[in-house]
């Protein structure tokens, strides 16, 4: 193969892959000149004030069947009490993040008498757990989307393998859409948008939440 | 599922002998997934603007494919991940076949994938002994049904509940009642000791991202994320066609996609995995494998008309609205794509030849273009299409019989010139009385007789021109 018979690239690729030859060979007889990047991307969105951004968030939770509220990190004891009762919860397992840490949601949990399972734990012990509790690293408040990370503190099983995922989350956490996120967040080798709960309309169009993540969504806005 | 690769797809025949159950079905689906996708889209001001872009984005990666698949390559990896790249089906599968070879692997769990639908892999695995169990709802209902989707986003939609119960009831061995919520329930705990048992994950994917090598996954079920977060192996089986150059680019696409094919601003989960997990002891994959499937696409490029299918971000809207799609459902496209798109698609990477009906299992209205969110032009590839059936290309001859095509050619070779259409008028009358009953003219030869059988065809008359004529003078004289 001639190597003029290729329209002419930035770094010349070894021509050893079949598959970039004959994409090469294919575009070379009918495009000209490659096109530069289209720069039309629409603007990131305003946004208002936290309060009506938090509000945002929030009614748009409520829109996906999750359960969303603001909370002080006082009523975090009464909150979780209550959560543990309404949803029969025996095992739980939290992501081992300064804030959480800081929040005392393991001993409050203890105290509840919820078993806690670490959250590296293996798989199978962390697929026994009723409550999952993560953080979030933004929220998109147009879409009520969490986006999490993963890392050793941070297990990606936490927000899915327990039937129940709280996220507790602060205002700080909000950014105007996936503009900012992409931006700050694409380096990441992990990250997950979370929309609501785990759903499906597979049989006969019935909408079922649950199906293979977890069934309930709670996320807990903490005033700081 | 069994997907051999068709060699000949009957629309046509099928499509006279669909099941009374499906359209009623499909037809159910589809008014729900359009008018949730209008209501989305009435809530966007700037939607037209979007899909402007989404469409100039395709089309700019489309022209540059190579360029951001070599960047892709790299930045996978130097996240850690490995690449493969599979010119055709049977190299995707064996690739995917060896990877789970020299892991040992016995059962592989599966999310929705249209990629691994199109190369069979199912059947391949399962025929060297490795179980490929299928994870999305829908998927596992016809993997136990043994058939194929009804329908791209709901794909079990053609089966009832009473249907579904009697199925699990028989495959699984147990007594499942006719509840959907039930029914999921049970879905759910066989697949969660699949999910963690399992030694390999295998999905397909929405988008990559050539900028940093991120591999992007939209599912509801939350089972997509079981595939590529529980096994410590993740294999993913994509297109060549699903890169994109950036995260900003990817901005328009997730607004685009959900919005157009559920009517939701999202799907539930989004995942975006760049390479495996980093850090011992993190959870998630130790190892990451990318297969970039060509299969027919990079021929396709060839077709300047025809690439633009290539676009596609396979949301479902073109079928939504189609009314023949309405009327056959997913079966009758007899390939891993259905309705228009399947349409456009299947001709391409199947070849003119065995997929040679499809091109015309369109009325060409237009309401696929309408709502496609990267605005493929689907009814002029269609037309594109038809005439590279009807010639033959370069990969196919003409599948029309010779005496048609004949009268094909010569009626466009009379019809292009003034000059033998109004001679051939003149002369046409010459032949009414060999054919002449009661005025009308009746019992032409074949094939004129399909038509003569059926009425009478009254006698040619030269005289329409001049009729005009007269006619258009007369009336200028009473107007004045």
């Amino acid at each position: 193969m001639v190597e003029g018979a290729f329209r002419q690239r930035n770094g010349i690729y070894p021509m050893t892959n079949p598959i970039l030859e004959n994409i090469r060979r294919s575009l070379g007889s009918t495009i000209q000149t490659p096109l530069r990047l289209p720069p039309a991307i629409l603007e990131s969105r305003q946004t208002a004030s936290v309060d009506s951004e938090v509000e945002i968030f929030l009614n748009e939770l409520k829109k996906l069947s999750g359960v969303g509220q603001k909370l002080s990190s006082s009523e975090i004891d009464s909150a979780l009490d209550t959560l543990v009762k309404e949803q029969n919860i025996h095992k739980a397992t939290v992501w081992e993040t300064p804030h959480l840490r800081q929040l005392g949601i393991t001993a409050i949990l203890h105290s509840l008498g919820v078993g806690l399972v670490s959250p590296n734990a293996s798989k199978h012990e962390m697929a026994l757990c009723d409550l999952g509790i993560t953080e979030a690293d933004y929220l998109l408040p147009e879409t009520g989307t969490l986006v999490l990370n993963s890392s050793v503190e941070k297990p990606r099983a936490v927000s899915l393998l327990p039937r129940i995922h709280l996220a507790i989350v602060r205002p700080e956490m909000l950014r105007a859409d996936m503009h900012q996120v992409f931006a700050e967040a694409k380096e990441n080798h992990y990250l997950v948008f979370i929309t609501g709960a785990s759903r499906t309309a597979d049989i006969e169009l019935t909408v079922t939440l649950g199906v293979h993540g977890p069934r309930n969504l709670y996320v807990w806005m903490i005033d700081s | 599922m069994t997907h051999e690769v068709p060699t000949y797809i009957g629309f046509e025949e099928y499509s006279e002998h669909v099941p009374a159950s499906i359209p009623s079905a499909v037809q159910q689906a589809t008014d729900r997934f359009v008018s949730g996708r209008a209501a989305r889209v009435a809530e966007l001001p700037q939607w037209e603007e979007l899909r402007q872009i989404g469409s100039d984005i395709r089309v700019h990666t489309i022209e540059n494919m190579d360029v951001y698949l070599i960047q892709l390559e790299e930045k996978v990896k130097a996240a850690g991940g490995t690449v493969h790249w599979a010119e055709t089906a049977e190299d995707a599968n064996q690739i995917v076949l060896q990877i789970a070879k020299e892991h040992n692997v016995k059962t592989a769990v599966k999310s929705k994938s249209m990629a691994t639908e199109e190369i069979g892999l199912n059947h391949f695995l399962e025929e060297a002994g490795i179980e490929a169990i299928e994870t999305d709802l829908g998927e596992y209902i016809i993997q136990l049904a043994g058939t194929g989707p009804s329908h791209i986003i709901v794909p079990a939609v053609h089966l009832k509940k009473e249907e579904i119960a009697a199925l699990f009831s028989e495959k699984l061995n147990i007594n499942a009642p006719a509840d959907p919520i039930e029914l999921a329930r049970i879905a759910r705990e066989v697949l969660r000791e699949k999910f963690l048992n399992a030694e390999m994950g295998i999905s397909g994917g929405n988008f990559l991202i050539a900028e940093t090598g991120t591999l992007v996954m939209v599912t509801n079920e939350g089972n997509g994320r079981m595939c590529t977060t529980m096994p410590d192996l993740h294999v993913a089986v994509v297109g060549i066609d699903k890169v994109l150059p950036n995260w900003e680019s990817l901005t328009v696409f997730l607004k685009l996609l959900a919005r157009s094919a559920t009517g939701q601003k999202l799907s539930t989960y989004t995942q975006f995995i760049t390479g495996p997990r980093r850090a011992e002891g993190e959870f998630g994959p130790k190892e990451f494998h990318l297969v970039l499937l060509d299969n027919g696409r990079s021929n396709i490029l060839r077709d300047p008309v025809g690439r633009d299918v290539l676009k596609c971000i396979r949301c479902g809207a073109c079928a939504n609205v189609c009314p023949v799609y309405k009327n056959v459902g997913g079966f009758a496209y007899g390939s891993f794509i259905s309705g228009p798109i399947g349409a456009i698609l299947s001709p391409q990477i199947l070849g003119t030849q065995a997929a040679r009906e499809l091109p015309y299992a369109s009325t060409l209205c237009g309401a696929c273009a309408d709502v496609c969110p990267v605005k493929i032009p689907i009814p002029t590839i269609l037309r594109h299409l038809r005439r590279r059936v009807a010639q033959g290309d370069a990969f196919a001859l003409s599948t029309i019989p010779v005496p048609i095509r004949a009268a094909a050619n010569l009626a466009s070779l009379v019809l292009a010139r003034n000059w033998i259409y109004r001679l051939g008028a003149r002369l046409l009358p010459i032949i009414n009385p060999f054919f002449r009953k009661n005025d009308w003219l009746s019992g032409m030869p074949y094939p004129l007789n399909r038509w003569t059988n059926v009425r009478p065809l009254p006698q040619f008359g030269a005289g329409f021109r001049k009729w005009w004529k007269v006619r258009s003078a007369k009336g200028t004289e009473s107007t004045r």
